[in-house]
């Protein structure tokens, strides 16, 4: 009984939070949004008796994820949303009636599960005969049964971290090379590839801005052909 | 005691807000966000199934899914800030094209 009461404050605190998120047009808001989201998670992770599951979702995903996430928005100083104005009214009636449709499958399916004879299943907590959760039963796990799942994870992770210090950094690109993100040095044959022969190079932002420097009064070229 | 199929709808709920924002937003850093709320709500599914079913692979894949979530995260942030580095917005509208 109580676990219901319980689960009901706690999945209207999630659904709640997850709506404030897509609601809200300030990022920092719906960021905020989203740690109540992931707080309630763990509440529930507590009540199934996984508390390893909800530790980690704290420390990763309240914890790292996120203050990663509001750190960029802060650097970044993101604006609000500007409200747009509806295109395509043509298809909202569409998108109503589809949605009508996905809500009257998901009732039947619910009803014919609730409705077929089945064993009754109780979560882990109520009876105390497993040690599923625990922190001993998921590392025994990790390191027999799912051995390769888990390097292959820390290779993702060493992917990640190459290609995040790949993308972050700042780096003057030699004539030929791939070009990265950010200030670099353009040389003129990058910015028109009609103009060949001159060597001069600029610091820009953008091809577009290195094609201002250059002077060429007209637009980028497009590379559509290459 | 909680019957199986609430964890499954509020699953379910939670994963249609996060699939809604997706397509509702149009800032970059927002879009990223729903889409961790949609790694979140199959997370409890993992989690529900994992308890009920007193079997602990779900929740071993629960804790690859957040590393994955986690590596996409770093990942993630360091596209939208060379995009924000190169257009000054993290409007996707603006970034359909890749090349410039």
């Amino acid at each position: 009984m109580i676990t219901s009461i319980l689960f009901l404050i706690l999945a209207a605190a999630a659904i709640g939070c997850a709506i404030a998120m897509v609601a809200q047009r300030n990022p920092l808001y719906s960021a905020i949004s989203l740690i109540g989201v992931f707080i309630s998670l763990s509440c529930l992770y507590v009540l199934l008796a996984a508390p390893f599951i909800a530790a980690v979702q704290v420390i990763v995903y309240a914890g790292a994820i996120m203050v990663l996430v509001v750190f960029v928005i802060m650097l970044l100083n993101v604006e609000e949303e500007v409200r747009r104005p509806i295109r395509l009214h043509y298809l909202i009636p569409t998108a109503v009636a589809l949605a009508a449709v996905l809500i009257a499958e998901v009732a039947f399916l619910i009803y014919s599960v609730e409705t077929s004879p089945y064993v009754p299943l109780s979560p882990v907590g109520t009876t105390a005969d497993s040690n599923v959760g625990l922190t001993a039963s998921i590392g025994t796990g990790l390191f027999t049964k799912y051995l390769l799942p888990f390097e292959i994870t820390s290779v993702l992770i060493l992917m990640a971290i190459v290609g995040a210090i790949t993308l972050a950094r700042r780096i003057a690109v030699p004539p030929g090379a791939g070009v990265v993100p950010g200030s670099q040095v353009l040389p003129m044959e990058r910015v028109d590839p009609r103009r060949k022969g001159d060597a001069t190079e600029v610091e820009a932002n953008t091809t577009g801005e290195a094609a201002r420097i250059f002077d060429l009064n007209k637009p980028t070229p497009s590379r559509a052909g290459d | 005691m909680v019957p199986l199929s609430w964890y499954l709808i509020l699953s379910a709920v939670l994963f249609t807000i996060g699939a809604a924002g997706v397509l509702l937003k149009r800032n970059a850093i927002s879009m990223f966000m729903c889409i961790e709320l949609m790694l979140n709500a199959v997370n409890l599914t993992f989690v529900a199934f994992s308890s009920y079913f007193r079997d602990v692979t779900g929740q071993l894949f629960v804790f690859i899914v957040m590393t994955v979530a986690a590596a996409e995260a770093a990942v993630g942030l360091g596209i939208i800030i060379a995009i924000f580095r190169n257009r000054e917005s993290l409007d996707v509208d603006e970034a359909s094209v890749l090349k410039f």
